[in-house]
């Protein structure tokens, strides 16, 4: 018979926090990638999994920490992922925004320093935090970042996420922002998708 | 109020973020109609009324949402093209790193009511020569125990097996009470049965070494948070250098960084990296 019964091969313990704790500084990938997974929903563990993640190279590792502090979820998870909103590495930086879009209300007191960040990319990537708040949130944290941001780069980030999010107490201000880019002539045209999506107008 | 193409338009982009599911305006009656259905059913107001409902998951509304564009029911031979990819690809190349006479696993999870797992038994026993050179050990498992027990029983109906040749009914069935049929014996002592829950990491250290999972139409259901908690697993339960398959419109990319994509001429499917230092 070639089909024989198999079953269960594997092991009991690996949720036990305790044996995994030093792995996290372990020199073997292998060993940081069990380390973490096991420190998924520890919220004492986030200062840990946050240096960790500071020093972490190994991408798959990097994003089992993520998944950790995304686990976690509290504002402490959320503080230990925003930096990497400046890494150089764009892995990270998507990796970041994948699991801070999964915290909408931890998030949610974050938002605006990050919208005032000084670094107009930080600026940018933030806009797509908002994308998994509720409507009436993200429309005002957009709205008000749109009314006063100078970057066309930005508000065009910020406008796409609009598109899908916005609620119709965004048009006054995508009207404004289309007159004040009006020699940018790709946010004009954003900007009148983005209103007759959110109007639901015939197009 | 009609629903707009701008209407569309939105929708289909959230669905794609929040599921895979791609759809262009060329399938708008299809997209249309199942909207309509569920302002309906959600007794929405308006298209926007919904799409708040939508994004918000009110009373699992994206579950039911993702039901009517997907077809629910399974049979044996769903997705055939993965179980030829399996015999004409993937098992190729588990096979040449095992001894002869080694052992392959293959997990069917979630297994529903075990029409999976019994595929890949019928499959393998119709189509793979060398069947009978490796011990080949299939599980299933889900989170439902009454599917389970429904899997152990193997007990199907004539639309369950429409997709069989009656050459395959004829030998693995045998006719029983309603006009029902009952999976051969044999097959149904081979694979093991057992509960799951894809997300919960301590459950699934239980389960390594697979050399071959199909975790098909589930990953879809779930939130971010979850999808991802699921791939870790998956990927721990994997050897490495083991293939995953997904459903048709689920994309492990979307998902996770952690595999590979592997295009095959039959099928995509998705690798454990081998050496996976990284």
């Amino acid at each position: 018979m070639p089909l024989v019964k198999g079953g269960a091969r594997g092991s009991d313990t690996s949720g036990d926090l305790t044996p995994q704790r030093p792995a996290l500084d372990s020199s073997d990938a292998e060993s940081r990638w069990a380390a973490a997974r096991a420190l998924a929903g520890h919220a004492e563990a986030v200062p840990e999994l946050a240096a960790a993640l500071g020093r972490e190279t190994v991408p798959r590792v990097r994003e089992a920490i993520m998944t950790a502090l995304m686990r976690i979820g509290d504002a402490a998870s959320v503080e230990a992922m925003l930096p990497s909103l400046r890494s150089q590495d764009a892995g990270q930086r998507a990796a970041a925004i994948e699991s801070l879009q999964a915290l909408p209300e931890a998030i949610a007191p974050f938002m605006a320093p990050l919208f005032g960040d000084r670094d107009s990319d930080v600026r940018l990537l933030a806009t797509e935090l908002a994308r998994n708040m509720k409507a009436p949130d993200a429309t005002r944290l957009l709205c008000e970042l749109i009314e006063r941001e100078q970057h066309p780069n930005v508000c065009a980030a910020a406008i796409d996420v609009l598109t899908e999010v916005g609620t119709p107490e965004a048009i006054p201000v995508l009207e404004k922002c289309a007159v004040r880019f009006a020699e940018t002539p790709f946010l004009p045209f954003a900007i009148s998708v983005a209103i007759a999506r959110i109007s639901g107008a015939e197009g | 109020m009609p629903i707009t193409p701008d209407d569309v338009q939105r929708f289909c982009e959230f669905l794609y973020r929040r599921t895979g599911m791609s759809f262009t305006q060329s399938k708008r009656y299809f997209i249309d109609h199942r909207i309509e259905d569920r302002i309906a059913a959600t007794g929405s107001s308006s298209f926007q009324a919904y799409f708040s409902l939508l994004r918000a998951d009110a009373d699992h509304e994206i579950e039911h949402l993702i039901n009517s564009f997907t077809v629910n029911e399974t049979y044996f031979y769903r997705e055939d093209h993965q179980l030829r990819c399996m015999t004409s690809s993937m098992l190729g190349a588990i096979a040449a790193l095992k001894p002869p006479g080694g052992t392959i696993r293959i997990w069917s999870i979630p297994c529903s009511t075990g029409e999976e797992p019994y595929s890949i038994a019928l499959w393998l026993m119709e189509n793979w020569p060398e069947v009978d050179n490796y011990n080949v050990e299939i599980l299933g498992s889900d989170i439902d125990t009454r599917a389970l027990q429904a899997a152990a029983e193997g007990i199907y109906g004539d639309r369950a097996l429409m997709r069989l040749s009656r050459d395959i009914v004829t030998r693995y069935f045998k006719p029983v009470a309603n006009g029902n049929h009952q999976i051969d014996e044999g097959l149904r002592g081979s694979i093991e049965f057992t509960r799951v829950n894809l997300i919960d990491a301590q459950d699934m250290a239980r389960y390594r070494d697979f050399d071959l999972i199909f975790c098909r139409n589930v990953l879809i259901y779930f939130d971010d948070a979850s999808r991802r908690q699921a791939a870790e697993n998956l990927y721990d339960c994997l050897r490495p250098g083991g293939y995953i398959c997904l459903g048709h419109s689920e994309s492990m990319s979307r998902i996770s960084p952690l595999f590979s994509v592997c295009r095959f001429p039959d099928a995509i499917v998705y690798q454990r990296p081998e050496a996976d230092h990284g």
